[in-house]
């Protein structure tokens, strides 16, 4: 099967179309499939207090699509924003040929710093106690991040080395602090923000996450710096050779995903209440996923915002539509597994397709130069 | 991208075909342990299971049993699994908390939209839920050290093995071990070591204690963590007396082999069976159970009942 080029054409100038178009063709399967459910019927009271509709005498229900409802979608917007915020991120450093096995420690570590820091203040504390809180996680998730990126360029370490020792470094710093146990008890302003609701929907996260991929693609696509990331992962020597700083550039990089790890952190803390040694165990697999379903190259030089983001609502939502489903939640591991190896296959098959083309595109162009003997002729591909 | 789109299409065809599309008028009891690796859980959810089938078949209602327990512990999945089951229509709610802190307002919200919780085994004693069923973790203390003086005829060095200091739980056990060794004047306390919640780290407390300390006669466990690993146990069988909490399959061996005289077993099959039932009273029935606490029983096993308790195993753990 192949399309018009009209349409081949729109999705070389919007790659990220292919997993908008796969999105919605998983949300027409679950609206269909997922068939609908009974809940409680609610009312809101002039006060703003909902209470359970009585009709003739019994509590109501509501018959409601299992997916199409905007409590799940809200549902599945906010569950993946914590992984959607650091797939972004795990792009940066993934442009770079890069990775960072420690973002789900970072994550741990940056939580567990603003726990500490909020919960003596407890759930009167104000609003100097709450930016005191914000500034330590995040600023916690930068400095761990800009550690991983000094100790890659400075000890000329593979990343994948380097931020496995880190992964288990900052894990164990915030097992020391804590003794292992949750520390929860933050200032009520702080958690009613993070958790604040617009018509029963909690949309923070969800803000917060699309404000990150906004500003993470804007930082790729347009500032010279986004450019200069994409160079050093596709040729790193070359981009020495042009004059791009590649150390300075993988330090930011690094610092970045550092970031976006305390900035999730700070939506945790906010939304779950507590943090402790043990958070983000294992989601390095998960956000390192997100990036890769999203287009990401783990060979360097490819990769985008949108796409981290749109792969991380792809993973979520198959996670959340099996259970809709009523598929047992264990084989959402093996889905997911499936998923990032396919997506990497088609990353491979379209690379050798593309390369297929431009040898074959070569090779005419060269025929074409042999039979017009010698008259110049443009080896620019031509454009449609 | 064809190939990506054409690949989740008729996977998810393939999955909702085989798995049915009727949507069936049933109870959706929602379950959300600590972790899918810990056999306790698995007791929990055959209890569940069965629990449910048999409600069924006796009051002509379709009660079904969904599972969302994270294969690791991960407090945040907890929460985000008992927000999902709210919006999946459940019309109750178990767990077992990793983090109280974390679940309690996960709990509060499925409470305030209708859905009735219970807790097992740990509770999350600030949120709303409806009762808790689970070890009176004080008498819990008090039985394990009732039974070691037994098993060491009321003289000798008792060491406990307590787990993590921070836990709440533990510390009344180690408080209760405590309180009834006060009652026998020729015991005494060494001290409660506490270590990482490990079975090796365990192993490795109760080695280097024993190293330090060969006086020591008798161990309370205030939890089984040692013996979940083979060779825990470097004394001869009956030379150091024991007791230990959960009677999990791995522990059983102890028993059997004479390194353990008591496991007081944790009623881990009826935190699901209990579960369902305070949930079905509380949907159906509109019941209260007596109490937001529902104690359940320590079961003793000793070499003299470890083969048939051993059989239980067998029905509670998943079949291959």
């Amino acid at each position: 099967m192949s399309f018009p080029p009209k349409f081949r054409l729109s999705f070389a100038k919007f790659p990220e179309g292919g997993l908008i178009l796969v999105i919605l063709v998983l949300g027409l399967l679950l609206t269909i499939f997922g068939g609908s459910v009974q809940r409680p019927k609610f009312q809101t009271l002039p006060d703003g207090k909902r209470e359970r509709v009585i009709e003739n005498g019994v509590p109501a229900f509501e018959s409601v699509n299992k997916f199409l409802n905007p409590q799940t979608v809200i549902q599945i917007a906010k569950d993946t924003s914590f992984f959607a915020i650091m797939a972004v991120g795990m792009t940066f450093v993934i442009i770079t040929a890069g990775i960072d096995l420690s973002i789900g420690a970072v994550y741990a570590l940056a939580a567990v710093a603003g726990a500490l820091v909020m919960s003596p203040y407890g759930p009167s504390g104000g609003g100097g106690a709450v930016a005191l809180g914000i500034i330590v996680t995040i600023g916690m998730g930068t400095l761990l991040g800009f550690l991983n990126g000094a100790m890659i360029t400075a000890f000329n370490v593979h990343p994948f080395i380097i931020t496995l020792g880190t992964m288990a470094i900052y894990r164990g710093i915030a097992f020391v602090q804590t003794g292992g146990q949750s520390i929860g008890g933050f200032p009520e302003g702080f958690r009613q923000f993070v958790r604040w609701e617009a018509w029963g929907l909690s949309v923070v996260p969800l803000i917060v996450m699309v404000i990150v991929t906004i500003v993470g693609g804007i930082f790729l696509a347009k500032l010279a710096i986004g450019r200069k990331i994409y160079a050093v992962g596709g040729n790193e020597t070359a981009s020495r050779y042009s004059g791009i700083r590649v150390g300075r550039v993988k330090l930011l990089v690094y610092t970045i995903s550092g970031l976006v790890g305390g900035i999730a952190a700070v939506l945790s803390l906010g939304y779950y209440g507590a943090g402790s040694s043990g958070d983000g165990q294992g989601y390095e697999l998960n956000v390192i996923a997100a990036a890769v379903v999203g287009g990401a190259s783990l060979v360097g030089g490819k990769g985008t915002a949108l796409g981290a983001f749109l792969g991380a609502v792809i993973l979520q939502m198959i996670s959340n539509g099996l259970v809709i489903l009523n598929i047992p939640q264990n084989y959402s591991q093996i889905v997911i597994g499936l998923v990032v190896i396919a997506a990497v296959l088609f990353d491979q098959f379209n690379a050798w397709l593309a390369n297929r083309r431009l040898l074959a595109k070569t090779s005419r162009i060269k025929k074409e130069v042999v039979q017009a003997g010698d008259v110049p002729v443009s080896i620019t591909p031509e454009t449609k | 991208m064809i190939r990506k789109i054409s690949l989740t299409v008729t996977s998810l065809l393939g999955l909702a075909a085989a798995t049915g599309f009727a949507a069936e008028k049933t109870l959706v009891f929602g379950f959300v342990a600590k972790s899918n690796n810990n056999p306790v859980f698995q007791a929990a959810k055959s209890g569940a299971e069965d629990e449910a089938a048999k409600l069924s078949k006796e009051k002509g209602v379709n009660i079904k049993i969904d599972w969302r327990t994270p294969n690791e512990e991960d407090p945040q999945k907890q929460a985000d699994a008992v927000e999902q089951l709210v919006n999946a229509g459940a019309s109750g709610i178990a767990a077992s908390a990793s983090d109280a802190n974390k679940l309690t307002d996960a709990v509060n919200k499925a409470v305030d939209n209708g859905v009735p919780v219970v807790m097992f085994d740990s509770d999350a004693p600030k949120s709303k839920r409806l009762a808790v069923f689970g070890t009176d973790d004080i008498d819990c203390g008090h039985k394990v050290m009732s039974e070691l003086a037994k098993e060491m005829n009321g003289k000798g060095v008792v060491a406990i093995l307590a787990g993590n200091q921070n836990a709440p739980n533990l510390q009344k056990r180690v408080q209760g071990v405590k309180e009834i060794a006060k009652n026998y004047p020729d015991i005494k306390i060494l001290d409660a070591f506490y270590h990482k919640e490990t079975p090796q780290d365990a192993a490795a407390k109760v080695e280097q204690v024993m190293q330090a300390h060969p006086e020591i006669t008798g161990w309370a466990m205030v939890g089984g963590w040692p013996l979940f690993t083979d060779n825990a146990i470097k004394w001869q069988p009956g030379t150091v007396k024991v007791v230990a909490v959960d009677a999990l399959p791995a522990e059983l061996g102890y028993v059997k082999s004479g390194h353990v005289q008591v496991l007081l077993a944790q009623q881990v099959y009826e935190w699901g069976s209990k579960s369902v039932d305070m949930l079905y009273d509380k949907v159906v029935e509109n019941k209260n159970p007596p109490s937001s606490f529902v104690k359940g029983d320590l079961i003793p096993v000793t070499k003299e009942n470890v083969e048939e308790f051993g059989k239980n195993w067998e029905k509670w753990l998943p079949k291959k």
